[in-house]
């Protein structure tokens, strides 16, 4: 191949020769890299696979999977521990944690452009399972596969709390199951009863009834407790404001704002739509109707009469204010409660506190019928596959969702970052069940009776609207009621704008 | 080739072939230009890059604006001209245009005022070089941590700012992003922040390509520095001012980062600019054809708006010499 001299210690290789070898090498390699990969994935049969519990677990020992999810304590959990489900099945799981606005958009783009570069990812209820449920793997026949590891608890509406199996998991069809609930962000009243109690004399002098906080506690009453103390700060009072309400960078929790208060006057809907199911056809809508136009009104006068810098705090930033001390109401998703008795970032910490469900509606405010219910919304964060996976993926991925939403590991979550269980079980355990008073060691368990006992269940709970164009629904309802509180329209031209834009996207 | 010159041994070892000729045996063409297709081989490679990567992608926002795109396998929807007639009755996209024509007006007007007074103070004075790496720093951060950064000082509860705001009497409870009327100025605050150092570092450049002996003269002349200034610097330095200009102008139709973050183009839509609309329809509600039509609308506009503001101030002397040439 090459000039090599007589006199030369090594010897020259010939082109055979090195071509020969070269193919050698490659076959080497090309055999080692299948035997490693069959190992991972195609060696595993359903007669290998159901052979023993241990079996289950590890049949795809060696895969790679990649969970994106929000920001969420389960997911800061999960991604701390991760070598423990590593220890368990040999799959290694990256866990991709970001805000819900960028979790939505590179899920959205991986789904409907057929990737599976996300086999497993967060499925909020409504910002992601209502515009991209079909592309989720439907969950059923896995439930049920017995070469796969399962929970023992199983997945039936009753292991889960109230509505919560139907959030996040069915859209559109009660046949297919497309996340299990992994996280959990209910509404409920956060109240400073340091404040309440302070004033309450003045206040049942002038309003004629007692300054305090409780499940008949109504939207009208809510107004009138941020009325007083507005005043009174205006009066050179040291209190804080009374309310102030969802708006921010966030559409769609500016929507379950005016939401919960619109439900709660005779269970007002959107559209006349099965809320937990959704439709991909919804109606024409009821925004413009009487009762939307006053609740509308409503909830200006409310804004009125709250923090000055309404308009401009999302959920995050309310929570901020309400730590501040700067308010002394706030309705807040449970998860916040972990933050709001943590001493060392807020004065509203060390029994200040207390929770209540959401307001309830005023009867007197109710003008087409109906109950007078706490109207109380959520967002259930589901766990689901991607449905342009491959099946090995699929099941690979089914395996991380029963370890994610499995009991153990809320209550381990719940005990350490303050996590929102899903599982019944989970408040059966004793600790649990004292935590839910103070002193306590799981500030969020001090929500439960808010939120699970009361909230969660019919006729309290509203969900939806679960449509397809949601996320453009959220943005428009969510400017126009902005519009309203900053006083650039009308109640009733705010919605009527409302009605005409949604019902042109459908 | 001539005859005594061909080599018996090798044609390498000629004199031709090492270009070594006697001067009455130059060929006359030895000086002649390459001809027109020598250049277009030189140029291939980058016009095939250029398309690649800029006018494929053109062609290609074309065919999304004409169709009912959907993302992976489905085949597009033809619908015409339909998304650019759907735009027409969509009252967010014109709310967009008049916001972005005003916050593009106001960013631009500031950061030219700004930039250019800062570039003569500036210019050859004693801290020079300091003072301009000082002013730089904002522009070194990127958009998004800029718009992280205000928001925090802008913030009602905590922000610096606000209190600062808030004492001098100029807002009152409601922080400057909380307010629907303040809030187009919060963001244009911010772009002014970070890219007006941008027009100082370009201005300060033209300012040190004013010929001397001009100034001298004008001086000479008993100019104040301030005619000196409109008269002599101003008229050296509009080429640059023309390439500041443009590029704040682009990027005032491009960058959102930083009201993304500050805003999400919030309250009541009060800083919903064309491009962050764009985005949203684009990425949150995923209607790519509307958003392709929206997009070519907006590249449109950019180009003849740019093309009028190179007219605008297109080199006064060039302007001046051709006319005389005329």
């Amino acid at each position: 191949m090459f000039y090599v001299p007589k006199d030369a210690i090594f010897k020259t290789v010939s082109r055979r020769k090195f071509l020969e070898l070269g193919g050698g090498a490659a076959t080497a390699l090309g055999a080692g890299s299948l035997a490693v990969g069959l190992n991972s994935t195609i060696m595993r049969t359903p007669a290998y696979a159901a052979s023993s519990d241990d079996a289950k677990w590890k049949q795809y020992a060696g895969s790679k999977l990649v969970f994106m999810s929000e920001n969420t304590p389960p997911s800061f959990a999960i991604r701390d521990t991760i070598s423990k489900f590593y220890d368990l099945t040999g799959i290694e799981v990256e866990v991709i944690t970001d805000g819900l606005p960028a979790v939505q958009q590179k899920v959205g783009i991986d789904l409907q452009s057929g990737n599976a570069d996300f086999p497993v990812s967060y499925v909020q209820d409504k910002p992601i399972g209502s515009p991209f449920a079909d592309y989720y793997a439907d969950l059923t026949p896995m439930l049920s596969d017995d070469t796969l590891p399962q929970d023992p608890e199983g997945y039936g509406d009753g292991v889960w709390f109230d509505n919560f199996l139907d959030a996040c998991g069915r859209f559109y069809d009660r046949d297919r199951l497309i996340a299990l609930p992994y996280d959990a962000a209910v509404a409920n009243t956060f109240y400073r009863q340091d404040v309440f109690e302070a004033n309450s004399k003045d206040f049942e002098a002038e309003y004629g009834y007692r300054m305090e906080f409780n499940e008949d506690t109504t939207w009208k009453n809510v107004m009138e407790f941020s009325a007083f103390l507005k005043k009174r700060r205006e009066s050179g009072a040291d209190v804080p404001y009374g309310y102030a309400q969802h708006h921010g960078t966030f559409a769609w929790t500016t929507q379950l704002d005016i939401q919960r208060m619109m439900f709660a006057h005779g269970r007002w809907l959107d559209w006349e739509i099965d809320d937990k199911l959704g439709s991909k056809t919804p109606p024409p809508s009821n925004w413009g109707d009487e009762q939307s136009v006053l609740l509308m009104q409503k909830h200006k006068d409310i804004a009125d009469v709250s923090h000055p810098d309404n308009l401009a705090n999302g959920t995050l930033e309310l929570n901020t204010v309400y730590q501040a001390g700067d308010i002394a109401m706030q309705v807040q998703y449970h998860e916040f409660a972990a933050s709001i008795e943590d001493e060392k970032t807020s004065k509203a910490a060390g029994g200040k506190t207390a929770y209540a469900p959401c307001p309830k509606g005023e009867a007197s405010w109710i003008v087409n019928g109906g109950q007078a219910v706490n109207g109380c919304n959520c967002g259930i964060g589901g766990i689901g596959i991607n449905g342009n996976a491959s099946e090995d993926i699929q099941r690979a991925a089914y395996i991380f969702c029963v370890y994610a939403t499995s009991a153990n590991l809320q209550y381990d979550v719940l005990k350490g970052l303050g996590g929102t269980p899903t599982r019944k079980s989970v408040l059966e355990r004793e600790d649990v069940k004292a935590a839910r008073q103070r002193p306590t060691s799981m500030p969020n368990a001090l929500t439960f009776d808010a939120v699970y006992d009361h909230g969660i269940r019919d006729p309290h709970f509203v969900l939806g609207p679960k449509v397809p164009e949601g996320n453009e629904y959220h943005s428009i309802v969510a400017a126009e009621v902005q519009r309203c509180i900053a006083g650039k329209a009308s109640a009733e031209e705010t919605c009527k704008s409302i009605k005409s834009q949604i019902d042109d996207l459908h | 080739m001539s005859g005594e010159n061909v080599s018996k041994r090798h044609p390498i070892f000629t004199a031709d072939a090492w270009g070594f000729r006697a001067s009455e045996q130059m060929p006359e063409t030895i000086n002649r230009s390459p001809s027109k297709l020598f250049y277009v081989y030189l140029m291939a490679p980058a016009i095939a890059l250029l398309a690649a990567i800029t006018i494929y992608p053109f062609l290609w926002l074309i065919y999304m604006s004409l169709h009912k795109v959907k993302l992976g396998p489905v085949d597009d929807k033809w619908v015409g001209l339909k998304n650019y007639a759907k735009l027409l009755s969509d009252a967010k996209y014109f709310e967009g245009w008049v916001l972005l024509g005003k916050y593009s007006s106001m960013c631009l007007t500031f950061e030219i005022i700004i930039g250019v007074t800062l570039a003569v103070i500036l210019n050859n004075s004693r801290f020079e070089k300091p003072l301009v790496t000082l002013f730089l720093m904002p522009m070194m951060v990127s958009p998004v941590v800029a718009g992280l950064l205000w928001f925090y000082l802008y913030n009602g509860t905590f922000g610096w700012y606000h209190w600062l705001f808030e004492s001098l009497g100029l807002l009152g409870g409601a922080s400057i992003l909380g307010r629907p009327e303040t809030a187009l100025y919060g963001i244009v605050i911010v772009d002014v922040w970070q890219w007006t150092p941008l027009i100082t570092l370009i201005t300060l450049a033209g300012l040190k390509r004013v010929p001397q002996d001009q100034l001298e003269a004008s001086m000479v002349d008993g100019s104040s520095p301030i005619r000196n200034f409109f008269s002599v610097s101003l008229p050296n330095i509009f080429p640059f001012l023309l390439i500041a200009i443009l590029l704040r102008f682009m990027d005032n139709f491009r960058f959102i980062d930083a009201i993304l973050a500050l805003t999400g183009g919030g309250p009541a839509d009060s800083t919903k600019l064309l491009p962050v609309y764009l985005f949203d329809v684009s990425f949150k509600f995923f209607k790519l054809g509307r958003g392709g039509a929206i997009a070519f609308s907006l590249l449109v506009v950019t180009i003849i708006l740019g093309l009028i503001l190179v007219r605008i101030f297109e080199d006064p002397a060039r302007k001046q010499a051709m006319s005389a040439q005329d």
